[in-house]
C-alpha cells in the first residue's frame, strides 16, 4: 500500500479507489454540458418560429415541452455529478485522514520531538482541505470548462455562423491570457499580504506576549506606534491586492462586452442582410454568456492545482517518514516478561546528539524487587525509562527484560508488560473511568475502583459529581496537579504488569498520601519488579537497589544504609531534605 | 481555567443568535467614511440600472432593427434618382396626408433623410412610430365607413417586406390596406404559395377591402400579391436604415460599457478602501484596549486567543465591511429594479414571471435552516475531531507506551466516519438545493416563454421584450440566492465582532485617578501600611503585611515557594490593586500617581527575561528613539554585558531571534540589567533568576547588580546568598506574612526560618 501510494501518488491512489463514482461522475457532467446547449437552442427556434410566423402556439408547446424535460435532465444531472464527485471527495478526505493517523501512530518518539504538534495538526486541516478542493471541485470545474468550451464553440460555428465566431471569441481569449498574467500578479501581491499579515500577527503576538515589560517600561506609546506600522503595512499590502480585484472584475465585464458589441454589429449585419436568424442572433448572445465562466474557471483551476500540488507534497513527506520503533525480524516467542532486567554496559545517545545521556550502565534486578533512580534534572534518569519501554532502540545485546535481549521482544508484548506513569500525566478528554481504564480491555468497574483507591485518588473522584463519568480536561473538570498524577498511577495500576515504572511521578502529591500509595504499593506489587524515579528520598529509601545519576553516570548504586554510610551525594540530599521538611512544618 | 470554560459558553452563545445590537456598532465604524460609502451606494445604483438597461438596449435593437424589416416603405413615385437631394420639400407636398397629420411631430428633414432610390423608385422606410401610427389611422379608417377607407386606398402606395421561412420577400406597389394585410400576417387571412424566387399571396374573402391590392405602373389593381425574393445586396440597401440604427445602438453601448467599467472601477475601490480604513480603526483600538487592560487580564487569558482576536477575528470582518453589506444592497435593489422594469414592460408577463417566487423563498428559507443545521454538525464533529488529534498527538507516547494504537485508531476512525457523515449530508443538501434551484429557474422560464409566445401571437408584446424577459429571467434567480449565502457569511461576521466586542467592553481593572499626579522626580521611599491581597479575591497570598524602606535602601525578600514575595514586587507597580490597606510612595497612596509617572519610576528585572525580535541595541533601549546609541553602550558596560556583545558577530547590531534563544540565560539576565539601567529608574524592583548559570556569568551578574544597585532604592527577591548578604534590610516572609527582619547577621542569630534558608542553601 505504502510503495504503490507512493508510485501512483497521492492523486492517483487515493482517485483509483473511487473509479467508477468519478468515471459515472465525469459521464453525467459531459451529459449535462451536452444538454446545456439545447435550451438556448431551443428558445431560438421559438423565436425565430414567432418572427418567421412559421409557427403556432402548438409547436410551441413541443418546444416548451422540450426545454422542460431538458432542464429536468440538467438539474438531474447536477445533482447526480455532486453526488458522485463531491462524495469521493469527502470520502478521499475521510481515508486519507485515517491513513495519516494511522501512520502517525507508527512513528517514534523522536519524529514528535521533532515536529510541533501544531505543524502537525496544519496537515490535517489545511492540506487535506486543499487535496479535497482538488479531488473534488477543481476537477469538475477543469473538466467542466474545458468540456463546456468545446461545445459551445463548436454549436456556435456548426449552428450559426463561423465568422461571427471567430469575432466574438477573440476578446474572450484575452481574459483566459489576462488569466494568466493576472494569477501570477495576484499571487506575488497575495504572498506580499500574507507576510504582511502574518508580520502584523507577531506584532501583536510578541507585544502581548511581552506586555509585562511594556508595562514596566511604559512603552505602551512606543508599541502602539510599531503596532500602527504594522497595521499600516498589512492594510496597504491588502489594498495593493484590493487594487488589482477593482480592476479585473470591470475589465473582465469589459471584455464581456466587446465581444456582446461585436455580436451586436457584426451578428446584426448578419441578421438584417439575412445571413443568419433572428433567432440564431439570440442564441449566439445566450451561448456567449456561457464562455464566460470557464474563461474565467481556467484562472481559479490553475490556483487550485497547484495549491494541491503542494499539499499533496507535504502530506507525501509524512507517509515518507519510516517508523523506527518496529518489530524487526527474529522475534524470540515470549508473551509475558518476569520482571527481570539487565543492564549490560549501557551507553546511549539520543539520535542526533554527539553526548551520550548514559554511560555504562550495568544493573541487574530480579523478578519482584524495586529499583529507586535519583538525581538531578537532566542526570538521565527519564532516559532510562524512555529505553525500557523501547521508545528509542539501544545497542544489541546492551538491554535485555526477562533474559531476552530488548529488540528481541515483540514490541505489543514488552509494552503490554510494562506500566508506566509518565512524568507529565497526561490524561485524555475522556471520562475518569475511560482514563483509568486506558490500557486495559474490557475491564470491569470494581476493578478501576481498586486502582483508584491503590492510587489515593477514589475519594477525590467520587466526591465528583458524576464521579467516575466525570470529563477530564477543557469540557469537564480540571484535575490538580497531585489528581492528574494519582489517576496516572491507577491508570499504570490497572495493568497489573510484572513491570511498573513511576518516573517522578510523586512529586505533587503531599507527603501522607505519598505515604499511604506507597504503602498500597508495595502490598499490590508483591512479586513484580518496581522502578522508581523521584527527587525525595522519603519516596524510595526502603527501595532494594538505589541508583544515583549525574550526568549520565552510575554516581552511586546501593541500599539506603550502604549510601547513607557512603557520606555522598545522597547523603548531602537527604540531610537538605529532612531541612526543607521542617520548614515545612512551621 | 474556569474563566476559559465561561469564555467557551459566551462563544458558543454568540455563535447561536444573531445580535442586532452587533450589526449597528459594527455601522458606527463607516461613520467616518460615510461619504465614501454614500458615493459607492449611488455607483451601485448606477451599476445596477446600467447592467438593467444593457439587454433592454439589445432587445431595442432586436424589435426596432433586426426585426425592422416589418416597417413598411413609403414610395414616393415621381422622384427621379438625381432629384433624391431635394426630395425634402417633394416628400413634403406628396406625402399622404394622413402620414403627415400623424407625423406633426417628426420634423420634415428627418423625414427625408431615410429617402434613397430602389429600383427607380424614391422610398423611405417609416419608423415605428410611423408605422404604428399608420396602422392606428388604417383601423380608425376601417371603422368610420367607404369614404376615409377609399381615400387612404388611393393616396400613397407602400413596399412591404416579409420574412417567410428564413427568406426575405419584397411586396411592392401596395395600397395600404394590401400592406396592413401582409405586415399583420395572420395566416388565416390569406393562402401563400412558394416558388422558385416569388411568394404569392392570395388574400381570402373580405380580407382586403373591394378594389384593393397591389398597384401596377397602368393604375390596375391586382389582388394576388407578389413578392420577390431579397437577395444580400437587396437587403444592404433596403435595409440601410436598420443599419445605421444597429451602429447608433453599438455606440450607445460603447458608451455605457466605458460608463460601466469607469464606475464599476470606482465603486470597488472605495468600497475596498472604506472596508481597510474600518479594519485599520478596528483593529487598533482593539490592540490600544488589550494593551491598557491589566496584568490580571492576560493572567487568565492565553496570549493566543488575544492574538486571535486582533488578527484573525479583525480579519473576518473585512468580508462584511467590503463585500457582504454592499452585495446584500446591491442583491436587494437588483430584485426590486428587475421587478420594477418587468412590471412596467408587461405587467402581466411580469406576474407571471414572479409566480415561483413564494416557492424560492420557501425553499431558500428551508435550506438555510437545514444548512445551518448541517453546518453546525459539521463544525462540531470537525472541533471534536481536531481536539481529539490534536490531544492525541501531543500523547502519542502514552498511547504507544500503553500499546493502544489499535483501539485509539478505531476511536478515530469513528469519530472521521461521523464527520465524514455530516460533511456527506452537509453535501447532499447543496447537492439538493442548487439543481432544484435551477429546474425551478427553469420552470419559470418555461412560463415565461409560453405566455410570452403566447402574447407575442396575440401581437400583444414584441419579440424584443420577449427576448428582455428571457434575459432577466436568468437574472432574477441569481441574486435571490445569493442572499441565502450572503445571511450565513453576515452572521458568522457578526459572530467575530461579538467576541471582539467582548474584549472591548473589558474594563481594565487598574483605573487611574481623575487628576493623576505626574511628580519631576520620585525619591523613593516605600511604604507598605497593613497590605491585604488575593488575586482572586478569595485566597489572601499577603496578609496583613507592613514595612517601610527609606530612599537608596535595599531590601531583600527571602521565604519558601509561595510566600508572597513576588507579590510584593508586582504591587509597587500598581499591576494589581489590592484589597486592603495602603501602599505609598514618597508617602503618597500610589493610586493617586499616574502609571506612566509610577511605573516609568520604577525599574524592573524579571525572573524571565524577555527578549524582543530585533537586535541588541533595540532590545536596551526598546522602543525609545530618545536613548541615544551612546547611552546604550555605556549601560552595557556598566552591567558587564558590552564584554559578550561586542564579542557577537554583528555587536550590537546583531540580530536577536525570538525570544532570544540563541543567548544564554546568563547573558540576557545581563542584557535585561542594561535595559534597566538605561531607563534609569529611582527605584528598582527585581526577581533574582535561578537559573543555573555558569560560575564565570554568575561573577559578573554580581558585579552588574552592585552598579546597578548604586543609590536606587532596591527591592529584589533574592535567592543568592551571596546578594542577600549585602542588604540592608531582610525580610523573610512565610505564608503571606512577615515572619522576621533584620540584617543578615542579626537573622542569622535568631536561629528562625531565616537561619534554617541559610543553612539549605549551603549544602
Amino acid at each position: 500500500m505504502e510503495a504503490k501510494r507512493k508510485k501512483q501518488g497521492i492523486f492517483l491512489y487515493y482517485i483509483l479507489q473511487y473509479k467508477w463514482k468519478y468515471l459515472f461522475g465525469l459521464i453525467t457532467l459531459f451529459i449535462v454540458d451536452m444538454a446545456n446547449l439545447y435550451i438556448p437552442q431551443y428558445t431560438g427556434e421559438i423565436t425565430d418560429g414567432l418572427q418567421n410566423h412559421t409557427m403556432t402556439m402548438d409547436d410551441i408547446w413541443i418546444l416548451i415541452v422540450k426545454i422542460f424535460l431538458v432542464g429536468a435532465t440538467l438539474a438531474l444531472g447536477r445533482f447526480l455529478w455532486r453526488y458522485f464527485i463531491f462524495g469521493s471527495s469527502r470520502g478521499i478526505e475521510y481515508r486519507l485522514r485515517n491513513d495519516m493517523f494511522g501512520h502517525l501512530e507508527k512513528l517514534s518518539s523522536r519524529y514528535f520531538n521533532e515536529h510541533k504538534t501544531g505543524d502537525l495538526m496544519a496537515h490535517f486541516t489545511n492540506d487535506l482541505n486543499a487535496i479535497r478542493m482538488t479531488v473534488g471541485p477543481a476537477i469538475i470545474t477543469a473538466f467542466d470548462a474545458i468540456i463546456m468550451t468545446i461545445m459551445v464553440l463548436a454549436k456556435m460555428v456548426l449552428h450559426i455562423d463561423l465568422q461571427l465566431t471567430l469575432l466574438a471569441v477573440i476578446p474572450l481569449l484575452a481574459i483566459a491570457v489576462g488569466c494568466y498574467y493576472f494569477g501570477k500578479e495576484i499571487e506575488k501581491r497575495y504572498t506580499a499580504k500574507q507576510e504582511a499579515f502574518s508580520s502584523l500577527s507577531d506584532q501583536v503576538q510578541e507585544s502581548l506576549t511581552g506586555i509585562r515589560v511594556i508595562k514596566a517600561f511604559v512603552q505602551e506609546h512606543q508599541e502602539l506606534a510599531a503596532f500602527a506600522r504594522s497595521n499600516k503595512q498589512n492594510m496597504d499590502k491588502n489594498l495593493h491586492v484590493v487594487k488589482l480585484h477593482a480592476m479585473f472584475i470591470p475589465l473582465l465585464d469589459g471584455i464581456i462586452g466587446i465581444s456582446t458589441l461585436i455580436t451586436l454589429l457584426y451578428g446584426g449585419y448578419l441578421a438584417i442582410t439575412g445571413g443568419i436568424s433572428l433567432g440564431q442572433f439570440i442564441a449566439f448572445n445566450q451561448y456567449l454568456g456561457m464562455l464566460v465562466w470557464p474563461m474565467i474557471a481556467c484562472g481559479d483551476c490553475i490556483n487550485n492545482f497547484s495549491q494541491g500540488r503542494a499539499s499533496a507534497r507535504r502530506v507525501q513527506a509524512i507517509f515518507d517518514e519510516k517508523p523506527e520503533i518496529f518489530d524487526e525480524g527474529n522475534l524470540a516467542p515470549v508473551t509475558t516478561l518476569d520482571g527481570s532486567i539487565s543492564f549490560q554496559d549501557l551507553t546511549f545517545a539520543y539520535p542526533g546528539s554527539q553526548y551520550p545521556a548514559l554511560h555504562h550502565i550495568s544493573i541487574e534486578v530480579a523478578p519482584g524487587e524495586t529499583l529507586a533512580i535519583l538525581g538531578r534534572t537532566g542526570s538521565g534518569k527519564t532516559t532510562f525509562a524512555n529505553l525500557l519501554l523501547r521508545l528509542y532502540n539501544t545497542e544489541p545485546g546492551q538491554l535485555s527484560l526477562s533474559g531476552t535481549e530488548i529488540r528481541r521482544i515483540p514490541l505489543k508484548v514488552l509494552r503490554e508488560n510494562i506500566a508506566y506513569v509518565p512524568q507529565d500525566n497526561f490524561l485524555f478528554s475522556s471520562t475518569l473511568e475511560e482514563n483509568i481504564a486506558f490500557g486495559v480491555k474490557g475491564c470491569p468497574s470494581e476493578a478501576v475502583v481498586d486502582a483508584a483507591k491503590a492510587a489515593c485518588i477514589h475519594d477525590n473522584i467520587v466526591d465528583f459529581p458524576d464521579g467516575y463519568q466525570t470529563m477530564v480536561g477543557e469540557r469537564g473538570v480540571t484535575l490538580s496537579g497531585g489528581q492528574k498524577q494519582r489517576s496516572s498511577i491507577a491508570r499504570a495500576l490497572m495493568k497489573d504488569a510484572p513491570l511498573l515504572i513511576l518516573d517522578d511521578s510523586l512529586s505533587a502529591v503531599d507527603t501522607d498520601t505519598e505515604e499511604q500509595i506507597l504503602t498500597n504499593l508495595k502490598e499490590n506489587r508483591a512479586g513484580k519488579t518496581t522502578i522508581i524515579i523521584a527527587h525525595r528520598i522519603s519516596t524510595i529509601q526502603n527501595a532494594d537497589h538505589i541508583l544515583v545519576l549525574e550526568d549520565g553516570q552510575m554516581a552511586e548504586y546501593g541500599t539506603h544504609d550502604e549510601l547513607m554510610a557512603r557520606q555522598g551525594i545522597y547523603h548531602d540530599m537527604y540531610e537538605k531534605q529532612q531541612l526543607e521538611k521542617q520548614l515545612e512544618a512551621i | 481555567m474556569s474563566s476559559n470554560q465561561v469564555n467557551q459558553i459566551t462563544e458558543d452563545r454568540v455563535e447561536s443568535q444573531f445580535r442586532g445590537s452587533a450589526l449597528r456598532r459594527l455601522l458606527t465604524y463607516v461613520k467616518p467614511f460615510w461619504h465614501y460609502m454614500a458615493v459607492s451606494l449611488l455607483l451601485v445604483l448606477l451599476l445596477t440600472g446600467l447592467e438593467l438597461y444593457r439587454p433592454i438596449l439589445v432587445g431595442d435593437a432586436i424589435d426596432d432593427y433586426i426585426s425592422g424589416y416589418q416597417y413598411p416603405y413609403l414610395e414616393l413615385p415621381s422622384v427621379d434618382t438625381e432629384a433624391s437631394t431635394n426630395a425634402s420639400a417633394d416628400t413634403n407636398t406628396n406625402s399622404d396626408s394622413s402620414i403627415e397629420a400623424s407625423n406633426t411631430d417628426t420634423t420634415s428633414t428627418n423625414a427625408a433623410k431615410g429617402t434613397f432610390s430602389y429600383e427607380g423608385d424614391s422610398i423611405r422606410k417609416l419608423s415605428a412610430k410611423e408605422s404604428e401610427a399608420l396602422r392606428a389611422d388604417f383601423a380608425q379608417a376601417m371603422e368610420s365607413g367607404n369614404e376615409r377607407v377609399s381615400q387612404m386606398l388611393s393616396s400613397g402606395r407602400y413596399s412591404q417586406m416579409v420574412l417567410y421561412g428564413n427568406h426575405y420577400y419584397l411586396f411592392r406597389h401596395l395600397d395600404v390596406a394590401a400592406q396592413q394585410l401582409l405586415q399583420a400576417w395572420d395566416e388565416t387571412a390569406f393562402t401563400l404559395e412558394e416558388s422558385n424566387g416569388t411568394l404569392l399571396i392570395t388574400p381570402a374573402e373580405d380580407a382586403l377591402p373591394s378594389g384593393s391590392g397591389s398597384w401596377s405602373d397602368t393604375g390596375n389593381a391586382s389582388t394576388i400579391l407578389t413578392g420577390t425574393l431579397l437577395n444580400r445586396t437587396d437587403l444592404k440597401q433596403l435595409r440601410a436604415s436598420d443599419w445605421t440604427g444597429i451602429w447608433h445602438t453599438a455606440i450607445l453601448y460603447v458608451f455605457i460599457l466605458v460608463f460601466n467599467i469607469v464606475f464599476n472601477i470606482i465603486q470597488t475601490w472605495l468600497l475596498q478602501l472604506t472596508g481597510q480604513k474600518v479594519i485599520y480603526n478596528i483593529r487598533e483600538e482593539l490592540f490600544t484596549h488589550i494593551q491598557c487592560l491589566s496584568l490580571r487580564y492576560f493572567d487568565l487569558n492565553p496570549v493566543g486567543r488575544l492574538v486571535t482576536r486582533a488578527t484573525n477575528d479583525v480579519e473576518a470582518l473585512n468580508e462584511m465591511y467590503s463585500g457582504i453589506l454592499v452585495r446584500l444592497f446591491r442583491n436587494v435593489v437588483k430584485i426590486i429594479g428587475l421587478a420594477v422594469v418587468m412590471l412596467t414592460m408587461n405587467v402581466r408577463l411580469a406576474l407571471f414571471s414572479f409566480v415561483l417566487l413564494p416557492v424560492v423563498a420557501v425553499l431558500t428559507v428551508v435550506f438555510r435552516k437545514i444548512s445551518r443545521a448541517t453546518y453546525r454538525v459539521a463544525r462540531t464533529r470537525l472541533t471534536n475531531l481536531n481536539t481529539f488529534l490534536s490531544e492525541n498527538i501531543s500523547g502519542m507516547k502514552v498511547i504507544q507506551i500503553f500499546a493502544r494504537e489499535k483501539e485509539k485508531y478505531q476511536e478515530f476512525d469513528g469519530k472521521n466516519h461521523k464527520l465524514f457523515k455530516a460533511f456527506y449530508k452537509e453535501m447532499m443538501v447543496f447537492a439538493i438545493f442548487r439543481p432544484l434551484i435551477y429546474l425551478l429557474s427553469i420552470v419559470a422560464l418555461v412560463i415565461v416563454i409560453a405566455t410570452g409566445s403566447w402574447q407575442v401571437l396575440q401581437g400583444v408584446i414584441s419579440i424584443g421584450t420577449l427576448y428582455v424577459f428571457l434575459q432577466y429571467i436568468n437574472s432574477f434567480f441569481e441574486p435571490i440566492q445569493e442572499l441565502a449565502e450572503q445571511f450565513s457569511t453576515l452572521q458568522s461576521s457578526i459572530a467575530s465582532a461579538e467576541k471582539i466586542f467582548t474584549i472591548l467592553d473589558e474594563e481594565p481593572m487598574i483605573q487611574e485617578a481623575e487628576h493623576p499626579l505626574r511628580p519631576a522626580a520620585i525619591k523613593g521611599q516605600i511604604e507598605f501600611q497593613h497590605v491585604w491581597f488575593a488575586y482572586d479575591n478569595k485566597e489572601y497570598v499577603l496578609r496583613d503585611v507592613s514595612f517601610v524602606i527609606e530612599p537608596g535602601q535595599k531590601v531583600a525578600f527571602v521565604g519558601a515557594t509561595g510566600a508572597g514575595k513576588s507579590s510584593i514586587l508586582n504591587l509597587i507597580g500598581r499591576y494589581y490593586d489590592i484589597q486592603k490597606g495602603k501602599i505609598l510612595i514618597d508617602g503618597i497612596d500610589i493610586k493617586q500617581y499616574s502609571l506612566e509617572a509610577l511605573r516609568a519610576a520604577i525599574g524592573q528585572v524579571q525572573q524571565d527575561v524577555f527578549l524582543f525580535t530585533g537586535d541588541i541595541k533595540s532590545n536596551i533601549r526598546l522602543k525609545n528613539d530618545t536613548i541615544t546609541d551612546g547611552q546604550v553602550r555605556e549601560a552595557a558596560e556598566h552591567v558587564n554585558a558590552a564584554h559578550f556583545i561586542e564579542k557577537l558577530p554583528g555587536g550590537y547590531d546583531e540580530p536577536v531571534t525570538e525570544r532570544g534563544s540563541t543567548l544564554s540565560a546568563g547573558q540576557r539576565q545581563l542584557l535585561s540589567f542594561a535595559r534597566t539601567l538605561a531607563y534609569d529608574p529611582a527605584i528598582l524592583v527585581m526577581d533574582e533568576a535561578t537559573a543555573n548559570i555558569d560560575t564565570e556569568t554568575e561573577l559578573l551578574i554580581e558585579e552588574a547588580l552592585k552598579t546597578l544597585m548604586n543609590g536606587r532604592t532596591t527591592i529584589m527577591v533574592a535567592h543568592r546568598l551571596s546578594t542577600i548578604q549585602h542588604a540592608d534590610n531582610i525580610i523573610v516572609m512565610h505564608k503571606g506574612k512577615i515572619r522576621e527582619s533584620g540584617t543578615h547577621q542579626e537573622l542569622l542569630a535568631q536561629d528562625g526560618i531565616y537561619k534554617k534558608l541559610y543553612e539549605l542553601q549551603l549544602k
